[in-house]
């Protein structure tokens, strides 16, 4: 992170919009994790989310005049509104039940999007102003990039307090065993509440993010096929660890990119490139590519014995 | 003329209903006997529309014929899925939640994968119509308008959903599969081979999907896209329960109907995001939708 | 003597199944009282009827003069019930400690979420100290870091009985804490339930298949079949219950 203001002016633009990218994705990846790898939950919304961030943000600068350093929270706190009345509505339902109702959220988003033509520009997409930070008007890769990179900088440190506190270990109790979670006080449904409500803000700080580098946004890119994407980098890098998904997003997030360089008849099959990859993983690699590194750096038993106590069998105290 | 236009709206609606209602039929069997929830429903129901193209339009073989060979070759593609990817992640289980959410991925995986499989395909790459499968005059019934394939699909559908139910009701194996579904373990413990089972279960929805597709394909322009039906068809499950067979039939002739008026009588623009109001609607009124019991209210 | 725990004739159905029928026991504080009877008999409805995962449609749960029925599943264990889980529920993915951690859920003050300071880490510092007390006196310290999907099942269950004491209460739900342990291992379990009740004052609901465990710790016994209670008293006397030795024991009890 503190190399970032150095790269951003020795490394040509294009692998700096590669980076942009990145970011972004990772901002998104960590908030779509935060419902799948912590509580276990299975939802589509966070693209519509992403797009409330983008088109949010943009609008909010472009006809309102308001300023990205307010327009992208405001966006992003709208987004997680939403996100909390869905999870509101959907929380007391069963898995499936969840899943298909922000699977429906997610579809009509993107038909609104493309309806309310005066307002986002619909099927013609929308042209984003360059946003401006303290007067400085961004709008490229290059000046983009240390914002991004303060941004993705933010969202890691929240997301390593968030491990740390009540709720996260809260999550990752309800993801094991919503039984034993329930029986040693976690209040489930407010917890999933929250996790819902934390991952659609992190999709609308993603989606605001993308205005400081993306000058256009067009509803077809916030379909089911862009949360496939999303999607592929956490099962991949491994869900329910932030290492996991950071590591996804560096393989899967530079994919695209590879095929462009490739021969342009190869785009065919980028489809069917994400499906195998998804389903190879979710078969081979349950805990994705992070457990085969950790296995060799974390043996759990025998155990590290801090203060030296030898191992003893007594279980009476 | 109002009435006309009411009843014309509702004879077309019953014909897309009998084709969600499959589709729809096919996603409840499977959550019924393995509660995921499959995502890649729609594209079983692409491959199909594109296989019964293959063999009929590049093949020229007989429609007959494509009709038996459709749902054979989505049975072995739904029950290799199953045994291959699903039944590895079932064995292995790193813990009982994050092994749902694995299974729903891996169907989202599969899905992905047939929709790149077909756009690679260099006879896909064109945008093409099945043609009818049955050619003729419309029949006039007073003043509605029938057309002859229309009649064709409903009364395929028919067929297919009553042998269907027989089978379930009636067949050994039909009723090993349903006591499979409501209670795997005591079906283990009197000899049902409830692995076999499930793969039963895949291979038959895929049958189905792909019969589905079949009846869809010279209603529509086939696209790799197409399997974007699916949602249609999770809203009629929605709308019948999401576990009751009836309530899919019930539910897949409601939403083609209410299609069909939204457009006649609304917007056109409107018919595209009907089947999403009408899930977020129902989950939020009826979770448990029309027929479907209270399974749908979590316990914890 | 006033019972701390009472259920008042509990009615529980699933679908067209009867599961319990008017069932009914008091348990005295600081006892441990075992409630057996053959597999489908009940039991486990019992503790999931009040853990508030299944909602009974006749009958009451009392604890320490307050109907738990109002209650919500996360409120039981902070009114002083905590359980094990017949196949063990652990978190399997969590380290040991992260396990008793989540225990101690009910003792955490709900601050320490949102504020970085001083205050949040004296908090989760004295929460970790008291997860690794609690550890040491089951034996398991020193296997804090290990993730708790790792470990042999007999260790398993200790852990199971970890986070449910981590949270202090004053009545624990045990089910089938001996099914799987060795001989010597029901050995332990045996002092360490006698330790629990006489020393630390808990009163403990025992479900148990081992009749040897049952029978050495139990100050009373119930016994339960088709949702019904057939009878209750101390072991000696529920032993030779003619009822007893055809419903339940009758293979065990000759084996």
């Amino acid at each position: 992170m503190l190399l970032s203001p150095l790269l951003a002016w020795v490394v040509p633009e294009y692998l700096l919009y590669i980076g942009n990218v990145l970011m972004m994705d990772a901002m998104l990846a960590l908030g779509l994790d935060v419902l799948l790898g912590w509580s276990g939950q299975f939802a589509f919304a966070h693209i519509a989310f992403f797009g409330i961030g983008i088109y949010g943000t943009a609008l909010l600068d472009m006809r309102a005049g308001v300023p990205f350093l307010l327009g992208m929270p405001l966006s992003a706190l709208l987004a997680a509104a939403i996100g909390f009345v869905i999870a509101l509505a959907a929380i007391r339902l069963r898995d499936v039940y969840l899943a298909l109702a922000t699977f429906a959220f997610a579809l009509s988003m993107q038909w609104l999007i493309r309806t309310w033509d005066s307002l986002t520009g619909g099927p013609d997409g929308l042209r984003i102003a360059a946003p401006a930070l303290f007067g400085i008007v961004v709008g490229t890769d290059r000046r983009a990039f240390v914002p991004m990179a303060m941004l993705l900088a933010s969202m890691l440190a929240a997301m390593l307090h968030l491990t740390r506190s009540v709720l996260g270990r809260s999550l990752a109790a309800i993801r094991d065993s919503e039984h034993a979670a329930a029986a040693s006080g976690i209040d489930v449904r407010r917890s999933k509440i929250a996790a819902f409500t934390i991952s659609a803000f992190c999709a609308g700080v993603a989606g605001g993010s993308y205005t400081l580098f993306g000058s256009f946004i067009h509803p077809d890119d916030l379909g089911i096929w862009q949360l496939v994407q999303v999607l592929t980098m956490i099962v991949v890098g491994g869900s329910g660890s932030i290492g996991g998904v950071l590591l996804g997003v560096g393989l899967i997030g530079v994919l695209p990119e590879l095929l462009r360089l490739a021969p342009a008849q190869w785009l065919v099959w980028q489809e069917l490139a994400y499906g195998l990859i998804l389903m190879l993983t979710v078969m081979f690699l349950p805990l994705g590519l992070r457990s085969v590194l950790r296995r060799n750096l974390r043996t759990t038993v025998p155990p590290r014995t801090r203060r030296g106590t030898p191992t003893m069998e007594h279980t009476a105290p | 003329m109002l009435m006309l236009k009411l009843l014309q709206a509702a004879a077309s609606g019953v014909v897309t209903g009998c084709i969600y209602a499959m589709i729809a039929l096919s996603v409840v069997i499977i959550y019924k006997a393995t509660e995921i929830v499959n995502f890649a429903g729609g594209e079983l129901v692409m491959v199909g529309a594109w296989l019964g193209l293959l063999l009929v339009g590049y093949f020229g073989l007989p429609r007959p014929v494509m009709l038996l060979a459709v749902p054979v070759v989505l049975f072995v593609l739904g029950a290799a899925f199953d045994r291959l990817a699903l039944g590895r992640i079932a064995r292995r289980r790193p813990s009982r939640r994050l092994e749902h959410a694995t299974l729903v991925v891996a169907t989202i995986g599969l899905s992905n994968l047939l929709k790149g499989a077909v756009r690679g395909i260099p006879y896909t790459q064109e945008v093409r119509r099945l043609p009818p499968l049955i050619g003729g005059a419309p029949i006039f019934v007073g003043d509605v308008v029938l057309e002859r394939q229309d009649l064709a699909i409903v009364a395929l559908a028919a067929v297919v959903m009553l042998a269907l139910w027989a089978f379930f009701r009636y067949t050994l194996p039909g009723k090993a599969l349903r006591a499979t579904s409501q209670n795997a373990r005591a079906a283990a413990l009197v000899g049902i081979p409830v692995a076999g089972m499930r793969m039963s279960v895949w291979g038959l929805a895929a049958s189905l999907s792909g019969l589905a597709g079949v009846m869809l394909a010279p209603k529509l322009l086939l696209t790799p896209d197409m399997g974007d039906v699916v949602t249609l068809a999770f809203a009629a499950a929605i709308i019948g329960g999401f576990t009751s067979l009836p309530g899919c039939v019930v539910g897949g002739a409601i939403l083609g109907i209410m299609q069909n008026l939204v457009g006649t009588f609304i917007a056109p623009q409107a018919i595209a995001v009907t089947p999403f109001f009408v899930i977020m609607l129902v989950l939020l009124l009826r979770p448990q939708g029309l027929f479907g019991d209270t399974v749908g209210v979590r316990r914890v | 003597m006033t019972a701390l725990f009472s259920i008042r004739d509990l009615g529980m159905r699933f679908g067209g199944l009867l599961a319990l029928d008017r069932f009914a026991m008091d348990v005295a504080p600081g006892s441990i009282h075992a409630l057996i009877g053959p597999n489908g008999a009940g039991k486990s409805t019992v503790f999931n009827c009040v853990s508030r995962f299944c909602t009974p449609f006749a009958g009451d749960i009392v604890f320490d003069g307050r109907s738990l029925l109002a209650e919500p599943p996360h409120r039981i264990v902070r009114l002083g019930i905590a359980r094990t889980f017949q196949n063990v529920e652990l978190l399997d993915r969590m380290t040991v400690l992260e396990n008793v951690l989540v225990g101690l859920t009910s003792h955490v003050p709900r601050y320490i979420d949102f504020l970085p300071g001083a205050r949040r880490i004296a908090a989760e510092r004295h929460a970790v100290r008291q997860a690794e007390e609690t550890l040491d006196a089951l034996g398991l310290l020193d296997w804090r870091h290990a993730t708790a999907g790792t470990l042999d099942f007999g260790r398993q269950k200790v852990l199971d009985l970890a986070r449910a004491l981590a949270s202090r209460p004053r009545l624990l739900l045990l089910d089938e804490p001996a099914a799987g342990l060795r001989n010597r291992e029901i050995h332990q379990l045996d002092r360490l339930l006698v330790d629990l009740a006489r020393q630390r004052g808990i009163t403990i609901i025992l479900v148990e298949h081992v009749m040897q465990l049952v029978m050495s710790v139990a100050d009373r016994v119930t016994v339960l079949n088709f949702g019904h209670r057939i009878t209750e008293g101390p072991p000696e006397a529920v032993r030779g219950h003619p009822a007893v030795v055809e419903a339940y024991l009758g293979r065990d009890a000759h084996a």
